[in-house]
């Protein structure tokens, strides 16, 4: 059924009617405004039917009768107060112009006939946006993003699933000002629709979020605050109104090596928090990312390559090394460095294999450098915590909190996990089908101009093919105009949140007319302008808010654990694995041992996982034996002194 | 395309043509001319003065009108008519005219229109003088035709004395359905509230006599003063009317009326913002019971000076509802 009967096709002369746009007239009280989606219907029929058009409103006009304001002055004797002297209102138009969003019949493209102008219902919606071909129970692909409002009138909109998350086309960008928490919350939505309405016969989805702001992404397990316009939104559009239900926490130690390096670290959410720290093997393949280019020329890059070809992770002995050494972490990196340095001083070499002595120097000062830089994430030892590649979950959101952390170490973690789910997914073992990857900040990794970063590269790849892999870039920025062109260009969904004017001003918003940049400009938080390949031109929706706990308001519900001593961070540690473990038995078990022994073991304990934990955790430690000091032997002189030697002593 | 039966019936400048086209091939015919209208009529009205009869007192003085201005009026009645010549016959013009009236109702300062306007197209010549064909060919259209001479007669066949002649026939048409829209205001449940009719109200009694209906006539090539009540007419400020007096005419019914100052006339001509007011004559009324009924409606005009009628040229003498009709009229024309 069509809505109410708003008003009337016009065109003239001067504003004539096109096959994308027309103009019509409506009532002073209808209500029709920027991005109200409109039905006309023609009163000719071509080819022997009548043309039906739907169009969604772009700009709007309004004006009397009047030819010079000087007139109204006049009119009112020059005070506005006479306005209410006049008995009669002027004529006042309303007009609006539409873009075109789709006509019935498609062929012939012909100008928007004059017609009746009507709200479109939800059935008119959908046909307008061409969602009727993915709305089809047989085949439905549909994943709610929001619900357009005009007037009394309610549709939900949705977006089509194989062109959100491929193969059709994918990703999505959205791009709003800070501080409105209009970003997060659309994503944070978003996903919790994919995962109630992706359709099983396509796959499974889960999603990685990387957190790099504050408490934004950490508590997406625990349960919001919802009004209940939000519930009837999750209603109207199938969504259940609740936090999502597996969500798992990854965060590097911090610098000290015992405690989590996050927002996330009250006791009581500890369960499904996880640390991530990794060693020299899974560093060494993204060194590139930590590794100045400007600074690692093609001599030290060569010679990189030989470590990585040779020497890492393998046994490896050879002239002036004094003994084999197997390189296996960062500390045993630096011991083969030792040992090869101190062989080649001794020889008096200048080179070792072509590479020169000052090279060789040089990379393992920056390579050494890497484990200071990245402390916590990376460790001396190698032990490895990572995300479960390979048994990712349906369904389930995977957080990466890299929000305290370095610049470098961010790009670490990002370009990893990235390159990790890029070779699982090409193998088809990462245990889900698409995963949906977040990235907050977009102008930082991906900017329009600087260096070509590896991250930057990889974004891009990611942007041009991950379509194929079912590896879904979601990004956010607050400026896409300086978010480099081919990654937003990719993204086959655009979402918009209030925007800056000077944003608006950029040569990438030419193409909305001047009321829906202001529009854009002043939408409320829970507003977005949407664009998806489906449709032919933006919609505004609402979106409901998510049902999960805002960051800022679990930080002060879950306030941060205080700085914890070592034996109480082991036991938090190990309880994960076994509950039973008290206080105590940590004292007791590592008392006399240095810290970063109990870290080592730790580490061990929590990377093996071991049935039985204490004496696993036990067995880390050399036993201790106490020193006990020899007497001292007398010392007996060779000969005894002459008796009358004046000199003696 | 249009439809065959909208195509045979279509009454418009250019259909009408097309129709007789058909018929008569071998003619001319006028491009889309200017309206007669424009030129025709005012040449021919000569300025005269007429000495008037008074009502109210014995001079005629100005009288301040004391109230200030409140709305009153509830509807505006107006007429249009267009006249233009679609081919001459020999010298003869065949003049296709069109005249339309309406009344827009007031409703809470927005205007609607009341009932359904009135539009009649017709074709206009002097049937007597056209040619055989000629006149076989209008006899065959399905289209009003009014002959020009019917009740008047001409001293020369000029064409010029002919295009007048027709004219005058469509303002005859023109004053017939503005009557006829007025005496249905008049008769409806409506007619008990204020009625603003542009122009005179003689042309029907019904109209003329009744209480509710306030004529405001904007020409003033008749003016009903001389000598000192001239010049008391073109110094009237604005706010004050004259005295009442006394209009009437052969065929005509007699109204009472006066003329009331709308704006401040200061360095523009003695007539600008001058309208004439017309108003049912009360038989036997006395002086007080005349001058409060022109005082009321004199402040029921004023009241109708806001907002301006521009930007029609007669702004300063035409209320914005008179304009809001001519702009209905234009439109669905």
């Amino acid at each position: 059924m069509t809505g109410p009967l708003l008003g009337r096709v016009v065109a003239t002369e001067r504003r004539p009617n096109t096959p994308h746009e027309f103009h019509f007239w409506t009532s002073l009280d209808s209500p029709i405004g920027i991005g109200t989606i409109v039905r006309v219907d023609g009163e000719t029929p071509v080819g022997g039917q009548i043309v039906r058009v739907y169009g969604v409103v772009v700009e709007g006009f309004s004006y009397t009768d009047l030819l010079s304001p000087i007139h109204d002055v006049l009119g009112h004797d020059g005070s506005p107060s006479g306005a209410s002297l006049a008995a009669t209102e002027r004529t006042e138009i309303r007009l609006y112009t539409a873009h075109v969003l789709r006509q019935i019949p498609e062929e012939p493209l012909q100008p928007v006939p004059m017609g009746k102008v009507a709200l479109a219902s939800d059935e008119d919606v959908a046909v307008a946006l061409r969602m009727d071909s993915y709305l089809d129970p047989a085949s439905r692909t549909a994943i709610p993003v929001g619900i357009y409002r005009a007037g009394s009138m309610e549709s939900p909109i949705y977006l089509d699933a194989d062109f959100l998350l491929g193969p059709e086309a994918a990703h999505l960008n959205i791009s709003g000002v800070s501080g409105l928490a209009t970003k997060t919350s659309a994503v944070e939505w978003l996903l919790a629709s994919i995962f109630a309405h992706f359709p099983e016969q396509k796959g499974s989805v889960a999603a990685i979020c990387f957190n790099v702001k504050g408490p934004d992404l950490l508590f997406l397990d625990q349960p919001g605050q919802l009004e209940d316009s939000d519930r009837a939104m999750y209603e109207k559009l199938g969504v259940k109104p609740a936090p999502f239900e597996n969500v798992r926490y990854f965060a590097p130690y911090t610098a000290k090596g015992f405690n989590l390096n996050t927002l996330r670290s009250n006791e009581q959410l500890s369960e499904n928090v996880s640390p991530l720290t990794w060693g020299l093997n899974e560093v060494m393949q993204f060194a590139e990312v930590l590794l100045n280019k400007d600074d690692i020329d093609a001599k030290a890059d060569a010679f990189i390559d030989f470590l990585q070809e040779r020497v890492i992770g393998r046994e490896f002995h050879e002239a002036p090394l004094s003994t084999p050494h197997r390189v296996r972490s960062f500390g045993e990196l630096e011991t083969f460095f030792r040992d090869l340095l101190r062989g080649m001083e001794d020889r008096g070499g200048e080179s070792w294999r072509t590479h020169h002595i000052a090279t060789i120097r040089k990379v393992r000062n920056r390579l050494s450098n890497i484990s200071t830089r990245c402390a916590g994430l990376v460790t001396d030892e190698g032990t490895v915590s990572d995300l479960p590649f390979g048994s990712f979950q349906d369904r389930t959101v995977y957080v990466v909190d890299v929000a305290s952390l370095e610049e470098d170490a961010q790009d670490l973690i990002f370009a990893r996990v990235v390159s990790k789910l890029r070779e699982h997914l090409e193998r088809r073992d990462l245990g889900v089908s698409h995963v949906v990857v977040f990235v907050d900040e977009l102008n930082k990794y991906a900017p329009g101009d600087g260096p070509d970063t590896y991250v930057r590269k990889m974004l891009l790849d990611i942007s041009e093919r991950g379509r194929y892999l079912g590896l879904v870039l979601f990004s956010a920025q607050q400026f896409r105009s300086q978010v480099h062109r081919r990654v937003v260009g990719n993204s086959g969904t655009a979402l918009y949140g209030r925007m800056d004017m000077d944003e608006l001003a950029t040569p990438g918003y030419s193409v909305l007319s001047a009321a829906t940049k202001t529009k854009l400009a002043t939408l409320e938080r829970g507003q977005l302008m949407v664009r998806h390949p489906h449709f032919a031109q933006p919609i505004f929706v609402r979106f409901p808010r998510p049902a999960v706990l805002r960051g800022r308001d679990g930080a002060e519900r879950f306030p941060q654990a205080g700085e914890i001593t070592l034996d109480v961070a082991v036991m938090r540690s190990l309880r994960q694995l076994d509950p039973s473990i008290s206080l105590d038995w940590i004292k007791r078990t590592i008392a006399g041992h240095e810290e970063a022994q109990v870290i080592r073991a730790r580490n061990m304990t929590m990377q093996t996982r071991p049935e039985r934990v204490q004496q696993f955790f036990e067995a880390q430690f050399r036993r201790i034996v106490p020193t006990d000091t020899p007497p001292r032997a007398t010392a007996v002189p060779i000969r005894s002194l002459p008796s009358d030697d004046p000199y003696g002593f | 395309m249009m439809a065959p039966d909208a195509a045979r019936n279509d009454a418009s400048f250019h259909g009408v043509q097309r129709r007789l086209a058909a018929v008569l091939p071998a003619e001319r015919w006028m491009e889309s001319s200017a309206a007669l209208e424009l030129s025709a009529l005012r040449a021919q009205d000569a300025p005269r003065l007429i000495a008037a009869s008074l009502l109210e007192g014995k001079t005629m003085r100005a009288h301040r009108v004391p109230e200030a201005p409140q709305p009153r009026f509830e509807a505006f009645l107006d007429g249009t008519q267009t006249s233009r010549v679609i081919a001459h016959a020999d010298g003869i013009p065949i003049v296709h005219g069109v005249v339309a009236a309406v009344i827009r109702h007031r409703v809470q300062r927005r205007m609607r229109t009341w009932g359904s306007p009135r539009v009649a197209r017709a074709l206009y010549a002097p049937l007597a003088l056209l040619p055989a064909t000629w006149r076989n060919a209008l006899d065959a259209m399905e289209l009003t035709i009014v002959d020009t001479l019917a009740n008047r007669t001409l001293d020369s066949p000029h064409p010029f004395a002919l295009q007048d002649a027709a004219i005058h026939a469509v303002q005859e048409a023109r004053e017939a359905v503005e009557r006829e829209l007025g005496e249905r205001w008049c008769g409806s449940a409506a007619g008990m509230r204020e009625l603003f009719v542009d122009g005179a109200i003689t042309g029907s009694e019904k109209v003329a006599t009744a209480s509710c209906v306030v004529g405001v006539v904007k020409s003033h090539r008749t003016l009903y003063a001389e000598g000192d009540a001239l010049r008391t007419l073109v110094r009237l400020n604005r706010g004050e009317r004259t005295s009442v007096f006394r209009v009437t005419s052969p065929k005509r019914t007699p109204v009472a009326s006066w003329y009331l100052r709308l704006r401040d006339p200061g360095g523009r001509d003695p007539l600008w913002g001058l309208v004439r007011v017309e108003v049912a004559e009360q038989r036997g009324a006395s002086d007080k019971d005349i001058a409060v009924r022109a005082n009321d409606a004199s402040g029921w005009v004023l009241a109708e000076a806001l907002p301006l009628a521009v930007p029609d040229a007669r702004w300063d003498k035409m209320a914005y509802g008179v304009r809001d009709c001519e702009e209905f009229l234009r439109s669905i024309l």
